[in-house]
């Protein structure tokens, strides 16, 4: 009895413990898996994102006039895992640190990440392809040359031409 | 003087958890919201409380599995009007990542009318009391 | 006719009725806030249980369709009701005299006991499975907390009859009047057990931890009164909270009813201020630091240590005649 006694004396002088929220700041730890931001730039649209994704969540998909893919994540299957983060090449897709999650049911199906990316025509043969992000030669080359940006510009059929033969 | 009623009624909204075949990391998420000290949600008012008789603001988890569906669906007409639905985690609204399994029925909405989503898996306690904040305001409006 | 009138104004205003009411859910609610402070949380303002209960009345009563229907809605009745007639019979010292007739000790048991009757009728009326066994064990608990307080009584009773020529006086003004003259029986050493065993009789009656059996939450759904929503909900709430006035205006008239001269308002603040100790250090600080006990525990326990402190009063007021 009177170890509790002194505990509740302690409880009474040190005052709540509560987190201010809603009514204040809260802390936010560094890492937290929040909501995605999708940088159209740095995508290659290799898929690997939306193969991997636990919840179904991505999808890319060209649209109706075959001008670009577009890239959508609907938040309300995603759990957050930050398999799509790991396993992107260029780190396009990236998990924020905002948890502010909650929404009326009226917005479920806004609840999206939306992207485009523009198909740009081959240098040589002008069939449309998705331009190549500077970021995957970052990845693939140690110092990108003048003779690599060239290539970079090129279908995947006109660069096989040029490099082979 | 409704007006008035409604002002003062708002801020006593109790709350009551329905698991409709959750993996209960919400659920544990739902418990650290209510028990522990750091995210008292006393202050707004609100009490869990045992009975669903006495609820207001109704918090689902969970997948809504084949098993369960009919209890829950019995369940949710004893609580009385008006009242509030939150669905708590991606697993309600969606499936989240058992939706393609054959033991799921589909998302909660098909069969309940839900009112405020809070997606994560399992959202933050913070998000919760997010939700919480949101639902009152819904309620304030059916009281 | 002017005592009736005044009869209906002391059930209807003042102390039963509207003050009663406040009176009660002022202190649940500062109940409330105390012990979230002791468990390092802010907890709800103390105005919480009015709202509370304006709440409930903005509710639908959903009632089950195999229910009993007349005895469903005549228990929160009953026990709402005898609990306001009881607040009267409470003298506060120096602001009203209570009931002047001899016997109102024995009345204000009875009383005592109906709002448990009220939550075992409204638990067997619910036609539910945990409803029934919210009745049965309210049965027991009920059964063996009256045992001490029976005991309790009958010494207090005992001692002030004896003292002042007759056998043993069950009227409370009485005995409010004996500690008036002869100094408070709090400070008589041979009713320390006596006070401890009613003490301890406190959260057994009032179904707070480590004894709120009947009502639990996580065992039974919340037991007798699970099927109550909306206005008979808060029948019951609000008979909760006068049962707490009731118990406690015992305590101070049974064992220190002294008031701090002859002005009105002094005396009901001198009054507030005895219930609210007495509120903390029998109901706040045993919920907050202790957990529930079984029933046949709980069944053992007032058994044994109450019942024997209070005799051991009654045998101590025997030799000292």
């Amino acid at each position: 009895m009177s170890s509790f006694l002194k505990i509740a004396i302690r409880n009474l002088l040190k005052g709540p413990s509560t987190d201010t929220y809603p009514y204040g700041e809260t802390f936010v730890p560094k890492g937290l898996r929040g909501k995605i931001k999708y940088n159209a730039k740095a995508c290659v649209a290799c898929r690997m994102c939306e193969h991997v994704c636990a919840g179904g969540a991505i999808q890319i998909r060209e649209v109706s006039d075959k001008s670009g893919l577009e890239f959508i994540l609907w938040h309300n299957t995603c759990a957050f895992c930050g398999l799509c983060e790991h396993y992107c090449p260029t780190k396009a897709i990236r998990l924020t640190e905002d948890y502010h999650t909650a929404h009326r049911q009226e917005d479920k199906y806004r609840y999206v990440e939306k992207g485009f990316i523009k198909y740009v025509p081959c240098a040589s043969c002008g069939t449309p392809m998705v331009p190549t992000a500077p970021e995957l030669l970052n990845v693939a080359y140690d110092n990108v040359n003048k003779d690599i940006e060239r290539l970079s510009k090129l279908c995947s059929k006109c660069r096989k031409e040029k490099v082979c033969g | 003087m409704k007006k008035l009623l409604q002002k003062i009624a708002k801020k006593s909204p109790w709350l009551y958890r329905i698991n409709a075949g959750s993996c209960n990391g919400c659920d544990v998420e739902l418990a650290t919201t209510a028990c522990i000290p750091r995210y008292d949600v006393e202050r707004l008012g609100c009490k869990y409380c045992g009975s669903p008789k006495h609820a207001d603001i109704v918090l689902i988890t969970g997948p809504l599995t084949a098993r369960v569906k009919e209890k829950v669906l019995r369940l949710y007409d004893e609580i009385p009007d008006p009242k509030v639905t939150v669905a708590i985690g991606v697993c309600p609204i969606s499936g989240g990542v058992f939706r393609d399994s054959y033991a799921i029925t589909g998302p909660i909405d098909n069969f309940i009318p839900v009112d405020v989503n809070v997606p994560g898996c399992p959202p933050r306690p913070q998000a919760i009391i997010d939700g919480i904040v949101e639902a009152i305001k819904i309620w304030e409006t059916r009281l | 006719m002017t005592d009736f009138v005044q009869l209906i104004l002391n059930l209807l205003i003042f102390p039963g009725g509207l003050f009663a009411v406040a009176l009660g859910l002022f202190l649940m609610g500062i109940d409330r806030k105390i012990a979230a402070r002791l468990q390092r949380r802010v907890g709800p303002p103390v105005y919480q249980p009015f709202i509370d209960l304006v709440k409930l009345t903005r509710k639908e009563m959903v009632v089950p369709g195999t229910a009993h229907l007349q005895a469903f809605w005549f228990a929160p009745l009953l026990g709402f009701a005898g609990m306001m007639a009881a607040v009267t019979l409470i003298p506060i010292a120096g602001v009203y005299q209570g009931f002047k007739y001899s016997g109102d000790l024995l009345v204000l048991l009875y009383l005592l006991a109906l709002p448990a009757i009220a939550l075992m009728i409204g638990g067997s009326a619910s036609s539910s499975p945990f409803g029934a066994v919210g009745f049965s064990r309210e049965m027991v608990m009920m059964m063996s907390y009256e045992l001490p307080l029976l005991v309790v009584l009958v010494t207090i009773a005992l001692k002030v009859g004896l003292a002042t020529g007759g056998i043993a006086t069950f009227s409370l003004s009485e005995i409010v009047q004996f500690q008036l003259e002869n100094g408070a029986l709090l400070f008589d050493y041979t009713m320390l057990p006596a006070l401890l065993a009613f003490l301890v009789f406190i959260p057994g009656n009032m179904g707070v931890v480590p004894f709120d059996i009947p009502e639990a939450e996580t065992e039974i759904v919340e037991g007798p009164i699970l099927e109550y929503s909306g206005t008979g909900l808060a029948l019951f709430k609000l008979m909760t909270s006068l049962k707490m006035i009731v118990v406690l205006g015992l305590a101070i008239a049974l064992f220190f009813p002294t008031p701090l001269g002859k002005n009105f308002l002094v005396n009901l603040l001198w009054f507030f201020l005895k219930c609210l100790v007495l509120m903390v250090i029998a109901i706040t600080v045993v919920r907050t630091s202790t957990g529930r006990v079984r029933m046949d525990q709980a069944f053992k326990f007032y058994l044994r240590y109450p019942t024997v402190l209070a005799l051991i009063s009654l045998v101590l007021t025997l030799l000292q005649r």
